[in-house]
């Protein structure tokens, strides 16, 4: 009796541990076979290779933007370096590279003077349309500029002097400006490259017009077209720099949209540098149309030229409009009557 | 001066255009991404 109560205890028994079996086996198989959960979750060569360029850890969020789910992504540390580190060197070195050689060029060359005087004669240089689209494009890009230099150097510079509120309220005000005039702005650069595409295709003049120092250097007069070597360099940097910012602006004025973050640092990359030297660049373009050369602000600004000035700088761009419009044209264009 | 005078009209106007339909296409992020559960 004994052993056959044995012998039930052990089926009873077995048929208990079967059940108990059969029911945990389906729990037993969703757990993931290969690996721990929570060995996986600190695995530290998974981190490493997360942490590698291109790699990230990031997790789940609840709210609409999954983006911010991304808890770290190292391309974003270089950025972070370059923006705030980086950038600053190359900004710097060249405004204030370009300032320093303007002053000192000035200081050592002096004006470009009109060596054969004014003459009295003007002639027309750029029409009414030609002159609002360049004011157009040039008051935008200074605003531009400045608006664009306090993102980068406006934090350490301007507001230790004039205190963290005042640097909120102003720099908020600037990023509107920057961020609404960049449409007439891009809308220029558009005309401008419409408008004297023809003339600034670069040829054999140019080739001596800068061999022989453009007039600048030394006081030689090399024969030039419309426009000479050097205004032909600023026009091409204006279109492909103009239209390298407004399309990496635009990436960053409407972020993601287009790119994902690497593509949205990468717009910020490209948009500082070419700024920066954007600014450079015309900082030589204003200082040669104002104070670096006589009679050359009258061109944008009234709209005509001496014709003395006109022959010393341009002599084959007057010998054309000469034979265009007769020797005795440039005469119906007295100073004091600008053509609008 | 008088293209001066217009070309900074000019881009004063296309500017607040330009900040009408840019407004009107997009949200501050604190709307953007609020929900009924998450106040930004």
């Amino acid at each position: 009796m004994a052993r056959l109560l044995a012998q039930a205890r052990f089926i009873i028994g077995a048929f208990v541990v079967a059940l108990i079996l059969a029911v945990a086996a389906p729990v037993s198989a969703q757990q993931p076979s290969h690996v721990s959960p929570n060995a996986a979750a600190v695995k530290e060569q998974q981190l490493l290779n997360a942490l590698s360029p291109g790699g990230s850890v990031g997790g789940r969020v609840s709210i609409p933007d999954q983006k911010s789910g991304n808890l770290i992504h190292p391309a974003g540390r270089d950025w972070t370096r370059f923006h705030e580190v980086t950038l600053r060197w190359i900004g710097a070195i060249s405004v204030l590279g370009m300032l320093i050689v303007l002053v000192a060029f000035y200081l050592i060359r002096g004006q470009v003077k009109l060596e054969s005087g004014f003459s009295g004669r003007r002639i027309v240089r750029f029409n009414a349309f030609e002159r609002f689209v360049h004011w157009m494009t040039a008051t935008c890009f200074i605003i531009l500029a400045i608006s664009g230099l306090n993102i980068t150097f406006g934090k350490p510079l301007l507001m230790p002097l004039i205190g963290e509120p005042a640097f909120a309220g102003w720099s908020q005000w600037a990023k509107y400006a920057h961020n609404y005039l960049s449409f007439p702005f891009a809308i220029g650069v558009v005309l401008i490259f419409l408008m004297w595409i023809a003339g600034n295709i670069p040829n054999k003049v140019d080739v001596e017009w800068l061999k022989r120092g453009g007039g600048i250097v030394g006081h030689d007069h090399p024969p030039a077209y419309r426009f000479n070597g050097g205004q032909k360099m600023i026009y091409w940097i204006v279109v492909i720099g103009g239209a390298a910012v407004a399309i990496s602006g635009y990436l960053l004025m409407f972020p993601f949209y287009v790119t994902g973050i690497e593509g949205q640092q990468l717009a910020q990359v490209v948009h500082g540098v070419i700024g920066a030297l954007f600014v450079a660049a015309m900082l030589g373009h204003i200082y040669i149309g104002t104070i670096g050369m006589e009679g050359a602000f009258e061109a944008m600004g009234e709209g005509t030229v001496d014709v003395n000035w006109a022959k010393e700088h341009h002599a084959l761009w007057l010998e054309q409009e000469m034979a265009r419009t007769g020797p005795n044209e440039s005469q119906r264009q007295p100073m004091a009557t600008p053509a609008e | 001066m008088k293209s001066f005078v217009l070309a900074c009209v000019a881009a004063v106007a296309i500017a607040a255009v330009a900040g009408v339909v840019l407004n009107s296409a997009q949200k501050p992020a604190d709307q953007a991404f609020s929900t009924t559960g998450v106040r930004l």
